[in-house]
């Protein structure tokens, strides 16, 4: 019954994408929106689900992801896997290679609230160290809508999203956030590709208890 | 028709002649020249530029620099008649004045000499007739001339080089075949002239809510980060640098208005000192690092308030003028000094000055005068060493920083400004790349040379004729 509704939802999700682009679709696009009705990979899907148990609310599993991530949580690449007492989430992705670059996918959840959490900027000069709080999120720059998310992209962002560009979108009274790291081998323009990507893959797990 | 980034680099490894045409043909097909006024009398300043339009952004008064914008450099060749090469460069520039207007229609030339050209060729006139720093002088208590070597600041790295070319000629206009026929005309079968490096860029706004040409042109040439440049910004940083009340007015910036300078013989009077640096811009380390709000407070000052939501021109006028104590309270408060305001506290007069020609300039008013441009050049579109420049065929955003002030030390105060070291001898300590220090954890200074520029008499071959 639970991958019923996971496989519905996803049907669901790509019928919106395919309606959402139209013709223009790229390869990738079709590609993705391929992968999101196929739903949460197998191997990935156990770890979602037990994620959204955990904190008694939907995650969205990313039925793409850039090569070599999988999208497994306790897999090789997930290096961040914390769930704090709010019941928020951040599951990250990296890849680092001296010399040849680092690619680092952050997939965050705050249940029960949409409002943009608030960091800390710490700032140490000549020994003194200064917190300021700021909005974690900043700079919005537009919108990406797709699958029935309608998606900011923020491009200053704080804490382990430092450096990222960043989706934010609210469902069911939650937020949501993807986001990728800006750095070698990557570019900005290729970040912002992966992300729509993912954004169109993103296939929503329900708790099951 | 759609400019490949292929095109692009193909023009970018073009040799001295064509330097870099590939990217900055581009100017022209996403900027038209705005109106300008026609204007024929030649003022005795080499270094201003007449007919510049003043346009209102966001409310403040905005100078419209010109389009294109390229600086030549070059050593004089062993062995050459001075007497015959002053000569015969003054014969040439005096044909472009015959042929453009000197605003931003025609064509602004500006030709500066480094001390390199001092020491080597005319000596013992050099030191009888460059002038000196009287201010500078005085405070170190020994002679400090006005036109001093380049220095690296402590923001600076280590290998940013510190270059010993003979002279560099600035070309300025909004037609780039302008340019290319200033350059053609002064260097073309000059023998005396060996050029060292020629360094293009573009200035312009989409003040009238068009994309900007630093973005266009960024984008159009893959450099990273480009995306983020806000849709209307003047210069890859996003701000509105050439507001009026920032930059150096009328006469002010030449060496002997404010009474900094001796000037034994009075040979250089009309002229004024230039400063040449190239800095690499990290766009995505500025625009993904810091949100908007920290831009201002980086470009500006840390407790700037009331500024609109992705504003580009952020008013600089005399009344907000900053001082070293404002400043250090900032410093102290924030762990941070605004790029702006720390520099206006040794770049804008401290009280009311009346010029030798009987110009009134009010307490506040900005001294330098900046003529900085945006650059693909990676660090510059040709040059005679390229191993030693760090030649790269990869186009890169970065600013062409070029600025008249009365003396060299003048503008080294104002760049020590920047790094904490104010006038009074205030130093604010920052960690290297410190985000707190304005501007300088996205900035990297590659190259550095200061230069004098002669009136416009003097141009060619300074001290040749004595």
């Amino acid at each position: 019954m639970r991958k019923i509704g996971v496989v519905l939802l996803a049907a669901l999700a790509v019928a919106v994408a395919l309606l959402a682009s139209g013709c223009g679709a790229d390869r990738a696009g079709q590609s993705a929106a391929k992968a999101a009705a196929q739903g949460c990979p197998a191997r990935a899907l156990a770890g979602w689900q037990r994620l959204a148990n955990r904190i008694h609310a939907p995650v969205y599993c990313p039925a793409w992801m850039p090569d070599p991530f999988d999208g497994v949580i306790g897999g090789r690449w997930n290096t961040i896997d914390s769930v704090s007492p709010d019941r928020s989430y951040l599951i990250g992705f990296i890849w680092l290679e001296a010399g040849s670059g680092e690619l680092h996918v952050n997939l965050r959840g705050y249940p029960g609230r949409t409002r943009i959490p608030t960091c800390t900027d710490v700032n140490t000069v000549n020994g003194v160290t200064r917190r300021t709080k700021i909005a974690c999120f900043s700079d919005p720059t537009g919108h990406r809508r797709v699958a029935g998310i309608d998606a900011t992209v923020y491009t200053a962002n704080q804490d382990a999203d430092r450096w990222h560009v960043l989706y934010a979108w609210r469902r069911g009274g939650s937020l949501y956030t993807l986001s990728q790291h800006v750095a070698v081998p990557l570019t900005y323009r290729k970040v912002v590709a992966n992300l729509n990507r993912m954004l169109r893959s993103l296939v929503l797990v329900r708790p099951s208890s | 028709m759609r400019i490949t980034r292929r095109r692009l680099l193909a023009g970018a490894a073009a040799g001295a002649v064509g330097a870099g045409a590939g990217i900055y043909e581009l100017v022209d097909r996403l900027a038209s020249s705005p109106e300008r006024t026609v204007v024929s009398r030649r003022l005795r300043e080499q270094h201003l530029l007449e007919g510049v339009e003043t346009i209102t952004a966001e409310g403040v008064e905005v100078l419209v620099p010109p389009l294109h914008h390229r600086v030549v450099t070059a050593r004089v060749r062993r062995g050459t008649d001075l007497r015959a090469a002053q000569a015969e460069l003054e014969r040439r520039l005096a044909g472009l004045d015959r042929r453009f207007e000197p605003t931003p229609a025609g064509l602004g030339v500006t030709v500066a000499w480094g001390l390199p050209y001092f020491r080597r060729l005319v000596p013992g006139r050099a030191r009888t007739h460059l002038p000196v720093d009287l201010r500078a002088t005085r405070e170190r208590n020994r002679p400090v001339g006005a036109l001093l070597d380049a220095v690296r600041f402590p923001s600076d790295p280590r290998d940013t080089i510190l270059e010993d070319n003979d002279l560099a000629v600035l070309l300025r206009s909004d037609e780039a075949e302008h340019v290319d026929e200033g350059a053609k005309a002064i260097f073309d079968g000059f023998d005396a002239l060996e050029q060292t490096s020629v360094r293009r860029g573009f200035v312009g706004g989409g003040f009238s809510g068009r994309q900007g040409l630093p973005k266009q042109m960024a984008v159009a040439a893959g450099v990273a980060g480009a995306e983020l440049i806000p849709d209307g910004a003047q210069l890859f940083l996003g701000f509105t640098s050439t507001q009026r009340a920032a930059m150096g007015q009328g006469r002010i910036a030449n060496l002997e208005t404010l009474g900094y300078v001796r000037d034994p013989h009075g040979y250089f009077r009309g002229g004024t000192t230039m400063h040449l640096s190239h800095v690499h811009e990290d766009l995505e380390a500025w625009y993904l690092n810091f949100d908007f709000a920290q831009r201002v407070s980086t470009a500006f000052r840390p407790d700037l308030e009331d500024v609109r939501p992705n504003a580009q021109t952020v008013r600089q006028s005399p009344r907000d003028v900053s001082s070293e104590r404002k400043v250090e309270r900032g410093y102290h408060r924030f762990g941070a000094i605004g790029h702006s305001a720390a520099i206006q506290t040794s770049s804008r007069l401290r009280q009311r000055h009346v010029g030798p020609d009987g110009t009134v300039y009010e307490a506040g008013t900005a001294i330098p005068l900046r003529a900085d441009f945006n650059t693909l050049d990676n660090p510059f579109a040709w040059s005679s060493q390229p191993q030693r420049d760090g030649m790269s065929r990869n186009p890169a955003a970065g600013i062409h920083f070029l600025v008249f002030n009365p003396t060299s030390d003048d503008f080294h105060r104002n760049r020590l400004a920047m790094d904490g070291v104010l006038p009074d001898g205030t130093k604010l300590r920052f960690p290297p790349g410190s985000r707190g220090q304005g501007f300088n954890s996205v900035l990297k200074t590659t190259h550095r040379q200061n230069f004098i520029v002669p009136p416009r008499e003097h141009r060619s071959f300074p001290l040749a004729e004595l």
